[in-house]
């Protein structure tokens, strides 16, 4: 191949590539970096969104500092991810062990049971729930009551609110993060376990060293979305509960959807947003490097 | 090269249509100010029969169902009425009417020229300059026919900001067969209530419905056992705090004592608001506002229903809420006169016939003229109406115009006693501060 023919093949292939890339990254830039820019930019300013914007500088990130119900909405958020992240990611892998492992027509069927819930609308997802956890007629409480156990407020305690979210965000998205797993397992060649089982392995063994291990780069992929994911945790809250009670489940976007939108505090609201997602920026970051730091 | 522009046809078209998805309108996206183009599917289709050079306004509401109909009516009335001016109706979801469809419209510059407001909000739209002054055009004799009160709240700097059209106020509901069965007499105390509630809780049945959850219908329905001691959360003029006092303390504490003592359930199915509480028998007594009558006569006949004043303290004078939604113009809207023309011809004019339907008809609630209320008095008189006109209308005190903070600020104090965090003197005192504080920051 002569250097000109090259070059022209190089030039098309370039000119393909970036024709493929081209509605992502308008997409990416209207709809993400431009909006995170005009946010800080608003961020630097007192407005409510009816007047005209007044330049105040870092002001609302001073004010932010020493905001209270801000920081305890954070400790909120991360005390929730904490408790959802590691569940979620625990019980998709286990779901997706034991559908593996199933063989004959059942498989499709249980895949489907567990994909079902993701495939409700949050909304009504959060509804459904909320008549469950009726602390006077719903289901869980006569339950509850057919072993022993008194009746519990659930949504209306302080102390189980926040649980029952997570209870209902585990029930809707368990099914989509096994599916992931699932399809990652499949790409496992059959013959390291067939090795692994004449050498004597046990099941367990066989997870711990071969599965597990072979699916770094999905669990990192799961971990990062779901971590993200659960920062961004809004719809279910705002309808489950709407941050109360005495709010205990008022995690950073609803309080920052509150003071914005509520409080017409549309300045203050954009650098609590910029700082929720250096916060998450950053989160996201630490797990890719620690996840990665092996490549 | 063949299979080059093939591609690239495929990857101009992708980028079409992602960027259609990010742009595409809703289906409720509402028309600019001044040049209303509705594409909304609750919007009013312009009439064939209106002409170009007509003047163009957008109205903005968040009614739905038979009240939504009205507000259409009376625009289509008001557009065959006259050949100046072409309204265009739209009506939005109450969630976000306020939260976030009128603040990003007038943010975006395509606010409405018309549109509703509640008193929650009335403060914020008022300061930003989106309210024109509707003092210079009220007709001769109809601002004196409207009660005082109604026309200070919606006051701001001497100005009258706009136009109430409605007053709703709140009573005991109660189901008469569940009290007569428990040999309950109808509660007309604090301790009576309480007690009354002890008695008729069960598994199944809650004895006083009362909201749970905070917000501003959580305060409003509050206020009133403030009220009745003679406490309040501000000053006269609205620059001080007066939270912190015994009778604060006292109204928190006796709100409080339903959810500790499990009289009042602390999670609803329903609404607060809605009647149906009472109506499926899922409780005994619900503190509701006037507009579940209607309710009651279409969907509850059967439930013997009955209504009572607000129970008050020892030594305590009656008082209840007087809610409801005022129209307002556009201060910004290059239309404003016109759009103000409109507001009076509605409400504000000596034709009380809209007014009389809207209270007396589309919905149950007083009018704040008195000369329509007079009119409408058979109606204002028949079945449980009578209970309002004539033991609550001249107790009510119209629902107060705080700020969101301070609304919000009220709230925690109420569920910091609800949930047994803090007593009603410790909740009034740290409550007073957070209040004070936010006051030093607005001024």
């Amino acid at each position: 191949m002569t250097p000109r023919r090259s070059n022209a093949r190089m030039i098309q292939e370039w000119v393909t590539a970036y024709s493929f890339l081209l509605p992502n990254i308008l997409g990416l830039m209207i709809f993400v970096f431009i909006p995170i820019l005009y946010a800080f930019y608003v961020s630097l300013h007192d407005w409510n969104a009816l007047s005209p914007k007044v330049y105040v500088g870092f002001q609302n990130y001073v004010t932010l500092i020493s905001d209270e119900q801000w920081w305890h909405s954070v400790t909120r958020t991360l005390l929730f991810s904490v408790v959802y992240v590691p569940l979620l990611f625990c019980l998709a892998l286990l779901s997706a062990l034991l559908v593996n492992g199933l063989r004959g027509k059942s498989v499709g069927v249980v895949r489907t049971m567990f994909l079902l819930p993701f495939a409700v609308t949050s909304v009504i997802s959060a509804i459904i729930v909320m008549f469950l956890l009726d602390p006077r007629n719903g289901l869980a409480n006569q339950l509850l009551s057919l072993v022993g156990i008194g009746k519990q407020q659930f949504l209306g305690s302080p102390t189980q609110a926040i649980f029952c979210v997570i209870l209902t965000l585990l029930w809707i998205n368990i099914g989509y993060n096994m599916t992931i797993f699932l399809s990652a397992i499949k790409e496992i060649p059959i013959d390291y376990f067939e090795a692994a089982h004449i050498d004597g392995a046990t099941r367990f063994q066989s997870f711990r060293y071969i599965t597990f291990p072979l699916l770094r780069e999905t669990n990192t992929f799961i971990l990062i979305v779901t971590t993200i994911a659960s920062f961004q945790i809004f719809d279910h809250i705002i309808v489950m509960t709407k941050g109360g009670p005495m709010n205990s489940t008022e995690v950073s976007v609803l309080y920052i959807f509150k003071e914005a939108f509520q409080m017409l505090n549309m300045g203050y609201s954009s650098a609590l947003a910029f700082v929720l997602f250096l916060i998450v920026f950053a989160f996201s970051m630490i797990q890719l490097k620690f996840f990665s730091s092996k490549d | 090269m063949k299979r080059n522009w093939k591609t690239l046809g495929v990857a101009a078209i992708s980028s079409v249509l992602v960027l259609q998805l990010g742009c595409g309108s809703s289906p409720t996206e509402a028309p600019k100010a001044g040049e209303a183009t509705p594409k909304g599917t609750e919007a009013t289709k312009e009439t064939s029969s209106a002409k170009k050079d007509k003047v163009k306004l957008a109205f903005w509401d968040m009614h739905t169902e038979a009240e939504s109909k009205f507000f259409k009516d009376l625009v289509d009335a008001y557009n065959k009425s006259q050949d100046q001016v072409q309204i265009e109706y739209s009506t939005y979801d109450q969630a976000s009417y306020t939260t976030t469809k009128l603040p990003t419209g007038f943010a975006s510059g395509a606010g409405p020229d018309l549109y509703m407001i509640s008193p929650g909000d009335f403060m914020k739209f008022a300061k930003s300059g989106l309210m024109k002054d509707l003092t210079p055009d009220f007709p001769a004799g109809v601002k004196e026919d409207f009660l005082p009160a109604s026309l200070e709240a919606v006051t701001y700097n001497g100005k009258i900001m706009a136009l109430p059209f409605e007053l709703e106020t709140l009573g005991l509901y109660y189901n008469k067969e569940m009290l007569d069965k428990a040999g309950v007499q109808v509660p007309k105390t604090w301790d009576e209530l309480h007690a009354a509630a002890k008695k008729l809780t069960t598994d199944k049945v809650a004895g006083l419905i009362i909201p749970p959850d905070k917000g501003p219908y959580f305060n409003f329905i509050w206020y009133p056992f403030l009220w009745q001691q003679g406490g309040n959360v501000l000053s006269a003029d609205g620059t001080k705090s007066t939270f912190n006092t015994p009778e604060t303390a006292k109204a928190l504490d006796f709100w409080g004592s339903f959810f500790k003592d499990g009289l009042s359930p602390k999670k609803l199915q329903l609404g607060p608001w809605e009647i149906d509480n009472l109506g499926n028998k899922t409780a005994a007594m619900q503190i509701v506002g006037t507009w579940a009558i209607n309710r009651i006569e279409e969907k509850y006949k059967d439930v013997p229903i009955g209504l009572a004043p607000l129970p008050i303290p020892a030594g305590g004078k009656a008082a209840t809420d007087a809610g409801g939604w005022k129209m307002a113009v556009n201060g910004q809207s290059k239309n404003a006169a016109e759009a103000a023309k409109f507001v009076m011809w509605a409400f504000g004019s000596s034709d009380l016939s809209h007014a009389l339907k809207w209270g007396t008809e589309v919905k149950f609630a007083y009018s704040p003229r008195k000369s329509v209320v007079e009119k409408g008095k058979d109606i204002y008189n028949k079945g449980l109406r009578k209970v309002f006109t004539e033991e609550i209308y001249n107790s009510a005190i119209p629902e107060p115009r705080y700020p969101s903070e301070v609304v919000e600020a009220v709230g925690d104090a109420m569920q910091y006693v609800m949930y047994g965090k803090m007593s009603g003197a410790d909740a009034a005192k740290t409550v007073d501060a957070k209040i004070t504080e936010i006051l030093s920051k607005q001024k």
